[in-house]
């Protein structure tokens, strides 16, 4: 369990907090809604209840994260965040396809949700119109995915934050603060199984050392394509959310937890790993736990 | 062209698609980078080169060893934070996937970037000591390059840094990382090397190579001594996009012959091309053949 020398900063993502030493605020959780084909709404709407619920109940932070993979789906995806979510309530928006993501900027802006925007994510594939775009409607906060295809230890990670890695113009911190976003969360990506996926993990401290800003990743997603665990079917989802303690465990602030319907299972259990971590990093460092933390919540 | 050998000194350009190898890793498939190895490997063959390198597509010359290297960190540039030692193969898995795909006829060069070279590009965070710095790297470099000789037709060590101080241990460093190897060695050393040219002449390798293009003036220098090594002639600029014509690189490589004569057993770029756009580096390879060919006959 760590102590980091170098400070941490601490974001305030529309009310939410994120970051800081271990042991302070607990583990920010985002479940995925991935809207495969014609989005099912209600469905959508009666887990992300669930999830707040959790939320609610362990003090784990919960933001939900809309994949928008199709055009037609933007202005439906965003009306519906805008009339589901409680008010002035943080999410994210995870895009890969750069088209979507400029035209998703605009529907935001237009529709002022810019300031609860999370945007998932900023990496070495970024073109410049999405820079240009970025700049005119920025959101308040964003994700940096980390990955060097150069380099995929925890060194190649911190050199594409750091210069770019040679594969863009700047290192992705510097470029990020530039298009005007200072809430940055770093995500370790975490890479397929057998191609250094335990890097993703180890990567955290190092990051949280070198910048001292929030970091996490969906180490769940390795889980999720190991397929030696197809041979263990009802097991490999017990294996799926505990995967998600290596986050908090290695000193990191937030989960990104692959389908919002596993949101049951992996609340405990970061719950569980944070009230851990809060009992020795109070002990032994004297951090104590904010009044929102799960120990304070569930341990009495 | 019987005895002489167009090739190259290192890197050559390619142009990465960044977009693709997020969309690659955001569905979570092993990465390859095998479509940039061939894409620089099939320009050269394409282009007539007849013994080509890796291209060198994997990072800057220096970082495709220090990422590999014990003991060595990327930051902004290699920080050493431990003893340098060798930590298994570097370039081998790229070289045996090239050597499976060229063509017989092609020969293929394993390149190892000096041991000084990377002393001088790094940040001594541990040693405090430059000269044990350089030689941690030598005995490390050294077992890449027993490694390598398996499977490639020339060795080539390039250190630029030589021409800006040669230190006195300098011909120990090159002696350490060739000792024991079985296939020709080249010692590539960009810059101006007229103050340095005994020194060079005396180290234990078989090929000099040297930006003959750029430095004219190496001409008049290497007269003024007897050559006993074979010269790879620098015969085409690595960093000035004007595409060198079939008959001003002739007449280049005239100039040499009749410095060197017959010791020339290599026609290459003066350097590496990675600075250059793609489809220059190409024409400049295409030249420097057709050249070749039209003096050395095809």
């Amino acid at each position: 369990m760590f102590s980091f020398t170098k400070e941490q900063s601490v974001f305030d993502i529309s009310e939410i907090k994120i970051g800081g030493q271990p042991g302070v605020y607990p583990t920010v959780l985002f479940g995925g809604l991935f809207f495969r084909g014609e989005p099912e709404f209600d469905n959508a709407e009666k887990q992300i209840q669930k999830m707040l619920y959790l939320s609610n109940k362990t003090g784990n932070p919960a933001i939900p994260d809309f994949f928008i993979k199709k055009e037609e789906n933007i202005e439906k995806i965003i009306n519906f965040i805008e009339k589901t979510l409680p008010k002035n309530y943080p999410f994210s928006i995870d895009i890969i396809e750069p088209d979507l993501k400029i035209k998703t900027l605009e529907y935001l802006y237009k529709k002022n949700l810019l300031s609860r925007t999370i945007y998932n994510s900023i990496h070495v594939g970024i073109k410049n119109e999405e820079r240009e775009t970025l700049k005119k409607y920025t959101p308040d906060s964003a994700i940096i995915v980390a990955f060097n295809p150069r380099d995929k230890s925890p060194d190649g990670k911190i050199e594409v934050l750091d210069n770019g890695a040679h594969l863009i113009d700047a290192g992705l911190i510097a470029l990020t603060k530039q298009l005007g976003i200072e809430k940055i969360l770093i995500d370790t990506a975490a890479m397929a199984p057998g191609d250094n996926s335990g890097a993703s993990i180890a990567a955290i401290p190092v990051i949280k050392e070198e910048y001292g800003l929030p970091t996490g990743c969906a180490i769940h997603n390795v889980v999720e394509k190991s397929k030696w665990l197809e041979e263990f079917k009802s097991e490999k989802k017990i294996v799926d959310a505990s995967s998600n303690i290596n986050i908090p465990l290695f000193g990191g602030d937030f989960v990104i937890f692959g389908p919002i319907e596993n949101a049951e299972m992996v609340f405990p259990i970061i719950a569980w790993q944070d009230i851990l971590i809060s009992e020795y990093t109070q002990n032994y460092f004297g951090v104590n736990p904010e009044k929102t933390h799960p120990r304070r919540k569930l341990f009495k | 062209m019987k005895n002489v050998k167009t090739t190259v000194v290192g890197s050559y350009p390619i142009n990465i698609d960044n977009m693709e190898l997020m969309k690659g890793y955001f569905e979570q498939k092993n990465i390859s980078w095998n479509k940039y190895i061939d894409s620089a490997v099939n320009d050269m063959i394409s282009s007539g080169i007849n013994m080509v390198s890796d291209g060198q597509t994997r990072d800057s010359f220096v970082n495709i060893f220090t990422r590999k290297l014990k003991g060595c960190r990327i930051r902004g540039r290699t920080e050493i934070i431990d003893k340098v030692e060798y930590n298994g193969p570097i370039t081998l898995d790229d070289q045996k996937y090239i050597k499976n795909k060229i063509p017989n006829s092609t020969q293929l060069i394993g390149l190892i970037t000096g041991p000084y070279t990377l002393t001088k590009s790094s940040v001594d965070l541990f040693y405090n000591d430059e000269k044990n710095l350089a030689f941690d790297f030598a005995y490390a470099l050294r077992q890449e390059a027993i490694e390598l000789q398996k499977y490639v037709d020339l060795i080539s060590i390039d250190e630029p840094f030589f021409s800006i101080n040669l230190p006195e241990y300098g011909k120990d460093l090159i002696r350490i990382v060739t000792s024991n190897l079985n296939c020709p060695k080249r010692l590539h050393v960009c810059g101006d090397v007229s103050n340095i040219i005994s020194e060079l002449l005396d180290m234990p390798v078989d090929i000099l190579s040297h930006e003959f293009k750029t430095s004219p003036k190496l001409f008049n220098e290497f007269k003024k001594f007897n050559v006993s090594k074979n010269i790879c002639l620098g015969s085409v600029c690595s960093d000035n996009i004007k595409i060198e014509t079939v008959d001003e690189i002739m007449s280049h490589i005239v100039k040499g012959i009749e410095v060197f004569g017959e010791k020339i057993t290599q026609l290459a770029p003066d350097c590496g091309l990675r600075m250059l756009p793609r489809n220059i580096a190409f024409q400049k390879l295409k030249n420097l053949v057709d050249a070749g060919e039209k003096i050395y006959g095809g």
